[in-house]
């Protein structure tokens, strides 16, 4: 039998070591299933958009049919959009469970509408999400720490290890010893996250980065928990010492960076975005209307042949006011999606110097599920509001009658964009 | 002196010795004057942003022009969410739910910009606040003071000896466990102190406060209780530590998590989308004022003109367009509430369900008490939703009565070059709508929404006690 072997069958007959194990496995298979179920009922949610919207759309068609006006269709009809999951989100559920991923909108001020939420608990997004993320990046380290804490100082502690190291290729031992445990912890943690990730279609690449940069992750602890030990201290000590770097690293330093990030890259914009919009949109009102057609216009040249407006209200001036109030404000959005990104990058930039960030960052990247992610589905969603104001425009500019029919020829949010 | 006097001395004395332990009160205890500081400036700043908000609000909603009423309830109102005066030391949910909201006609939408969204992924690695420190980072501490408190004696043989020169097992372990406690005490004051000054803000009440204060002294209590038992059970120094940092693991960091997502399988909520289709569909049901035909706003009709005494609406002494638009919000709002209790009714029963697993990690009751007392847990958010909707209605229902009343019917008919003029009514009336006020929980609210949570950690408490009698005594029968 290979050494190797004997090193295993050694590990596992130690009760404290096997049970570790084990605990990890089942905690890692639980996160895995949690967060299938989750992405499941998102995935559920998402598929029960259309008969709802279908329900929804009919009543509008019926009494828009009536006045066959495409400025009531406009105004009145909403137009789901979507974030479908990526088939790796299951792993790391990110921002998924307090960021809305259906959001429905119409051809008005996109301003107004774009930064709605969707109904969550945040008592139950305050602890976190329990996915394999969480595990990875919390739970593993401890295990490691309970594993190698004692790699030596155990032996050293019963009076072993100076006969093992007077043997031949002594230096090996210790080196199998921590191969050894070092391959069945990554196992215990990536086994049920291979199933999983199998399971849901994730591609091969991302499988296998994932699965190295758990290893490294792990490697990470392990090195640290052998620096430690170096130091010639008791098993004791070693855990004590161990575990509260645990807590800094994994706790204290990423929740004081928050603060720090936070109070650094002010985004003071998203209220002010919202009241200034809302000024613009309703000032509206208060001046000439040609001089809200004119500026429209000037900007959108495609419906500038348009009939000239008469004194009744006309959509097409309503609709014109809602894009001039989206455009008076595109400077504050521009500068709050730079603040977002400012504040995401700093983040990121942590990641490279601590491990427990970047893993985070890196899955939730791979997974798509973090703020980038987010705001790469708001760019998606103010193209389909794009499309749906050229759709609308084309009939209520010209006063092209509305029909049941023309419901249909609605742009569709694709998912991709 | 007493033997347990003694023990307790020189427990201390050994911890004073210990160079690891002594960096590490030291460390925890900047930690805790950081948190006490970062959170203090983090929710002034807040404070005075969403003060400066709402009075920019404020101004806009009255510097409004002449304008038609309907105008104004599409023209809205934004409102702010105040912080509760213990929320620096325990922000609670409030990162996580939207801190405004715009208020409008026939529509309810949702709180915006809050934290989470606006947030790198770090802010779900936990909030660095008072609360956090004593919940997560002290119980962690006491851990390494405390594990060897007994099983060290145990392991090196010291224990016999110490019972056979007359002291007995129960002074030996309160003395050790009064040690403990002491440092519980020690590292738990800077946080309390911190509090004790956030305590000191306008609004803050004494009852909460003391909840708080029982409610964390209790949990470091269970901590230092807990630790000496374990300590006592186990006979090896390291075992001892594993199993509590395992302990510390599953009730601080793995079971906070864990019951959220099964609560939140076992009970989930309607999305928005769902919930806006179904309130439309109910709506089309109800009444529909789109529809001339519709048989609820044709009762309604006959009703106001038979009340009036008149046959047509054009001889109504009020504007028939305004009664209308009154009618219409009643039901829409009734609608809102009806949705809005069956959404509050499935959160609480998810929250209930997490409360639940506090008899398995009294940190997860603690949390909620801490919430709970402090007006920063879902209950206190949804009071704002409630208020807010309160206001909304009340705004919207004024401007239409101003509608009803200031407006004519031929006015608001009328579609000539001077109708817009006519159909303005001063900017006055703007001036005049009330502002919004959130009415703060009374003290009693927030003391009996806590008291759920103190009661399974007192539970803990007592259950822990009488372990450690029991470990105690089989100690001394050794």
């Amino acid at each position: 039998m290979p050494l190797w072997m004997h090193e295993a069958q050694l590990l596992l007959r130690s009760r404290w070591a096997a049970a570790a194990l084990a605990l990890l496995a089942i905690l890692s298979a639980a996160a895995v299933a949690a967060g299938m179920a989750e992405i499941a009922r998102q995935r559920g949610a998402i598929a029960a958009i259309a008969p709802a919207q279908a329900e929804d759309i009919a009543a509008v068609r019926a009494f828009v049919d009536r006045s066959k006006d495409g400025g009531q269709a406009a105004y009145y009809s909403f137009h789901p959009t979507w974030d479908a999951p990526s088939p790796l989100a299951f792993a790391a559920i990110g921002m998924r469970d307090v960021a809305p991923y259906i959001l429905r909108v119409r051809a008005l001020g996109i301003e107004a509408q774009i930064y709605d939420g969707d109904t969550f608990n945040p008592e139950l997004a305050l602890p976190g999400r329990f996915d394999f993320a969480f595990v990875l990046v919390f739970l593993a380290p401890l295990f490691t720490i309970a594993l190698f804490h004692d790699l030596r100082s155990g032996e050293c502690e019963a009076g072993r290890a100076r006969m093992l190291e007077a043997m031949p290729g002594a230096g090996r031992l210790w080196w199998r010893r921590a191969m050894v445990r070092f391959v069945a912890i990554t196992a215990a943690l990536t086994i049920p996250f291979l199933a999983g990730a199998i399971w849901s279609g994730v591609a091969i690449g991302a499988i296998i980065l994932i699965v190295v940069v758990a290893a490294l992750y792990l490697l990470f602890w392990i090195g640290l928990a052998g620096l430690v030990s170096s130091r010639g201290r008791g098993s004791t000590a070693n855990a004590a010492t161990l575990a509260a770097l645990w807590l800094v690293l994994v706790l204290i330093i990423p929740t004081l960076a928050n603060v720090v990030i936070n109070r650094t890259n002010p985004v003071d914009e998203g209220a002010q975005i919202a009241l200034a919009q809302r000024e613009n949109v309703h000032r509206a009102w208060e001046i000439p209307r040609e001089e809200t057609m004119r500026r429209f216009y000037a900007n959108h040249r495609r419906w500038s042949d348009a009939p000239p407006l008469t004194e009744a209200f006309h959509y097409k001036w309503y609709l014109a006011f809602h894009q001039n109030g989206d455009e008076s404000v595109a400077a504050r959005v521009r500068a709050y999606r730079a603040g977002l990104e400012r504040r995401a990058a700093a983040a990121n930039a942590l990641g490279w110097v601590l491990p427990s960030v970047g893993v985070q960052a890196l899955l939730t990247r791979l997974a798509g599920t973090d703020l980038t992610a987010q705001l790469a589905y708001q760019d998606r969603i103010r193209a389909f509001h794009r499309r749906l104001r050229a759709f609308y425009y084309d009939y209520v500019f010209y006063d092209r009658p509305f029909g049941a029919s023309d419901f249909d020829k609605a742009p569709r949010y694709r998912a991709t964009g | 002196m007493s033997a347990m006097t003694l023990i307790a001395r020189d427990e201390l004395r050994l911890m004073r010795r210990n160079h690891v332990a002594v960096t590490a009160v030291l460390l925890l205890l900047l930690l805790t004057v950081v948190a006490v500081a970062t959170a203090w400036t983090h929710q002034q700043g807040i404070a005075e942003t969403r003060a400066r908000h709402q009075r920019a609000a404020n101004a806009a909603f009255e510097a409004q022009p002449d304008r038609h009423p309907h105008r104004v309830v599409h023209y809205g109102h934004f409102i702010f969410r105040p912080l509760s005066p213990l929320a620096a030391f325990d922000p609670g949910v409030d990162p996580f739910t939207g801190n405004t909201m715009f208020l409008e006609g026939h529509r309810q939408n949702t709180s915006n910009f809050g934290d989470v969204l606006q947030s790198s992924l770090l802010v779900r690695f936990g909030q660095l606040t008072p609360a956090f420190v004593l919940q997560a980072a002290v119980p962690l501490l006491l851990i390494f003071l405390g594990y060897g408190a007994v099983a060290r004696e145990t392991e090196r043989g010291t224990l016999r000896p110490l019972l056979l020169q007359g002291a007995a097992a129960w002074s030996i372990v309160l003395g050790k466990l009064a040690a403990l406690g002491l440092v519980a005490g020690v590292v738990g004051v800077p946080a309390m102190i911190g509090f004790a000054l956030i305590a000191g803000q306008p609004g803050a009440s004494i009852g909460p406060i003391a909840l708080i204060i029982i409610a964390y002294g209790a949990y470091l209590a269970l901590w230092s209780v807990a630790i000496t038992l374990v300590s006592t059970l186990v006979r090896r120094r390291r075992d001892a530590l594993l199993a509590l940092l395992a302990i510390w693991a599953v009730t601080v960091v793995l079971l906070p998590r864990v019951a959220p997502d099964v609560a939140g399988q076992i009970y989930p909520l309607a999305n928005r989308l769902q919930t806006d289709v179904a309130i439309a569909r109910d709506l089309r049901w109800l009444g529909d004022s789109h529809n001339p035909d519709d048989p609820h706003f044709a009762r309604f009709k006959a009703d106001v003109l038979r009340r009036y005494g008149v046959t047509r609406v054009e001889d109504l002494p009020v504007n028939y367009k305004g009664l209308l638009a009154i009618e219409g919000e009643a039901i829409t709002s009734r609608l809102f509430d009806r949705y809005a209790r069956e959404s509050y009714a499935a959160h609480a029963a998810q929250n209930r369900m997490v409360l639940g697993f506090g008899l398995l990690s009294p940190t997860i009751a603690l949390r909620q008490v801490s919430m709970a007392s402090a007006g920063t847990d879902f209950g206190g958010h949804q009071r704002f939703l409630e208020q807010a909707e309160r206001y909304r209605y009340d705004l919207v229902q004024r401007l239409n009565q101003l509608q009803a009343d200031q407006v004519s019917y031929a006015d608001d008919t009328a579609v000539d070059a001077g109708a817009d003029r006519r159909k303005r009514i001063g900017a006055d009336h703007w001036q005049r709508m009330p502002v919004f006020t959130f009415t703060p929980p009374t003290p009693a609210t927030l003391v009996a929404a806590g008291l759920q949570g103190l009661a399974i950690i007192a539970g803990w408490l007592v259950a822990a006690t009488l372990m450690l009698t029991a470990a105690t005594r089989r100690l001394g029968a050794k």
